[in-house]
């Protein structure tokens, strides 16, 4: 018992650093009378004191690594204890936890202890054990190693709804300088092979009856924010193209703390949060909102605005866009409006057919009027913003947001 | 005044909308005769419960609302809010008068909204539950929990637990409304405080924390959960709005001390 206590404090404070915590989108339901269940939304059982989510047991294998990147606390040169689980040790705290329900399954990464397939060889025997001894069906992710062979990569996409192999340095120069022993290659080749496999079953589905789940929530990655020079347009082109073309179905950003001295990583007095969430909210403009990454970032302005949220700049760059009618414009215009989300969007749309709306409709629909208010016309509203220029919206809208800027962190759904 | 007053049950509240509109009268209020003061000077119509005419009303009304209406005015029944059974009504007759079913997104229309909203503080409150129950884990070998939610979700949450532990037997109890569910391997059925399930599970603890292990299962989480909060980006406010304090007692990872959830107080 003092052994595995041992272990998991150290194993899972060394995973702690990944920022993946999704449990949705898979598809293995419950059919064997066995344990668990993964076929509906997330859940978050718990939510750490940094207010994070707490959904799956996310610890390494062990934090033996025969990598030196200077990021990372597992690092060769790092003076910390080592330690590693066994199979059964990982599986039994698995599911003793699953059926007290603290978890919605297992998150296993590892440090790359001997060589990629060793390593890569070990988590597909949790998963694998779990999945045949145990008739285990909560989620499991796991990550791809660089460098495994495609055969482990295989077997472990059969048992886990999910793989990820961490990109964590948003460019390959940089990665070089931060981590000598890894390039995107070796990152990218294990990503592309999921992602054929997993068109391959799918195609398999159209003509036969029946074929095995695999990786049915599919792929994501980690970006470091702030640990290298990369703009948040080279971070957001980066991460557009992971979407479209590896399929992935999420980044993560993880603002860089600064876990250890290593003259080759930036030391910062904290993490960059600010910043994390503005590229959070513009990779959510991406995916829910229809944005191209263009109409976020530019050359002309590489990073995003820290004081205002991207829509917000997005609409104060493009003035002839505004305002928006809510009872007459394109669904898509709509979501387009700061302080206006998908949700409300649809209730306008859904509402409009029955009855013109007005500014108090909207107000009890729950738009944040105090930054809708400038960008629309509907019964109600005051055409003011017309006679701004630009720069003094932009003053209004900072003025009526000053509370939220003042809290240490923006509220932030991951 | 036309005050209807019914036993309390969701049947009962239907027979009483049944009844309104068999009177052709708009209830001045519907009130449940469990709560209800009694006052001379009104108008009183008990209703006598009619499971026919209940069925007809939420037929009516899912035939009416593509049928998505009954589930909502189940739910909305469920959250127990004060003034619930007129907004009810009222939803009842919007579907009626407008018979079309998009009304139900028209919520530029009060009682739309007023319902929607209610029945996302419902779905909220049953998401909680899934995910902030806590089992421990008996020497009778049944996993107990304890729950006191906001709403009266018990009816809602069977299904979730039923799917996730079809392996395990399990109890979940609610010490506010004092009836529960109990999973016995097969099917799901409620419990009150009488059942001997829960009578055995005193003696089944005190046996259960003679072994240890579920005691050490709590340690190794409460230990987890200490370890992966980054210190560097501490946001207690943030924290307190995902896990608002009163859900705390039925958390194993926000207890200090050693014991168990059934000796601690609601």
């Amino acid at each position: 018992m003092n052994r595995t206590l041992e272990k998991l404090t150290i194993l899972s404070d060394a995973a702690k650093y990944d920022a993946s915590c999704s449990s949705s989108g898979s598809k293995r339901a419950n059919h064997n009378k066995g344990l668990g269940n993964s076929d509906g939304m997330g859940i978050c059982h718990s939510y750490t004191e940094d207010g994070r989510c707490v959904s799956l047991l996310k610890i390494l294998f062990t934090n033996h690594c025969i990598y030196d990147c200077a990021y990372c606390v597992s690092r060769r040169s790092n003076d910390v204890r080592r330690v590693a689980f066994t199979v059964e040790e990982v599986v039994d705290l698995t599911i003793n936890f699953y059926r007290r329900n603290y978890i919605e399954g297992l998150f296993l990464s590892s440090g790359i202890f001997k060589s990629a397939d060793y390593t890569m060889e070990r988590l597909v025997r949790v998963a694998k054990t779990l999945r045949q001894q145990h008739s285990f069906n909560g989620y499991i992710h796991l990550k791809a190693i660089p460098g495994a062979s495609p055969e482990l990569l295989h077997e472990a996409g059969l048992y886990s709804d999910r793989l990820s192999v961490n990109i964590e340095i948003p460019s390959e120069t940089s990665l070089k300088k931060v981590a000598p022993e890894k390039n995107y290659p070796d990152i990218i080749t294990p990503m592309n092979y999921l992602s054929d496999e997993k068109d391959r079953y799918q195609d398999d589905k159209k003509h036969l009856r029946k074929t095995p789940l695999f990786l049915p929530a599919g792929q994501s990655t980690q970006l470091i924010v702030g640990a290298s020079p990369e703009s948040d347009l080279q971070i957001l082109h980066l991460a557009d193209g992971l979407y479209k073309q590896q399929r992935l179905k999420r980044v993560y950003y993880s603002g860089y703390v600064p876990i250890a001295t290593d003259n080759r990583v930036p030391l910062l007095k904290a993490p960059p949060l600010v910043r994390e969430n503005r590229v959070y909210q513009a990779d959510w403009l991406l995916r829910f909102y229809r944005f191209s990454v263009d109409e976020i970032v530019s050359e002309a302005h590489p990073n995003l605005d820290l004081e205002v949220d991207p829509k917000v700049s997005y609409a104060l760059r493009n003035p002839e866009k505004f305002p928006v009618d809510i009872n007459k414009a394109d669904y898509e215009m709509i979501l387009r409006v700061p302080g206006i989300g998908v949700k409300s969007a649809m209730k306008i749309v859904k509402s409009r057919v029955h009855q013109r709306l007005n500014l108090d409709h909207l107000q009890r629909m729950g738009v944040a009027l105090k930054r809708a208010r400038f960008f629309i016309t509907c019964p109600g509203s005051q055409h003011q913003h017309k006679d701004y220029e630009t720069s003094r919206l932009r003053q209004m809208i900072l003025s009526s947001e000053s509370a939220v800027r003042q809290s240490p962190q923006l509220s932030l759904f991951g | 005044m036309s005050l209807y007053l019914y036993d309390g049950s969701f049947d009962g509240l239907l027979t009483a909308i049944f009844e309104c509109f068999a009177d052709r009268r708009q209830p001045t209020d519907i009130l449940n005769q469990e709560t209800y003061q009694a006052s001379l000077l009104e108008d009183l119509r008990p209703i006598q419960t009619d499971i026919a005419k209940a069925e007809r009303v939420i037929k009516g009304i899912d035939a009416r609302s593509d049928g998505r209406g009954g589930e909502l005015v189940y739910q909305l029944f469920l959250s127990e809010l004060t003034g619930i059974e007129l907004r009810i009504y009222r939803l009842v007759e919007l579907l009626v008068r407008q018979n079309d079913p998009n009304i139900l997104e028209n919520y530029a229309n009060p009682d739309v909204l007023y319902s929607a909203q209610v029945s996302k503080m419902i779905s909220r409150e049953v998401h909680r539950m899934h995910a902030f129950v806590r089992f421990q884990k008996a020497a009778n070998n049944i996993y107990y929990a304890v729950i006191s939610p906001d709403f009266n979700v018990i009816p809602l949450i069977g299904d979730h637990f039923q799917r996730r532990y079809a392996d395990q037997r399990w109890v979940i109890f609610d010490t506010r409304r004092h009836y529960g569910l109990y999973y016995d391997l097969t099917h799901t059925s409620f419990i009150d405080v009488e059942s001997d399930i829960l009578s055995g599970a005193t003696d089944a603890f005190v046996n259960a924390s003679l072994d240890g292990l579920e005691d050490q299962y709590q340690q190794l989480w409460k230990q987890y959960f200490q370890s992966v909060t980054i210190q560097e980006r501490r946001n207690i406010k943030l924290h307190l709005c995902h896990v608002p304090r009163r859900y705390w007692k039925y958390l194993v990872e926000k207890q200090v001390g050693r014991d168990g959830l059934l000796s601690r107080k609601n």
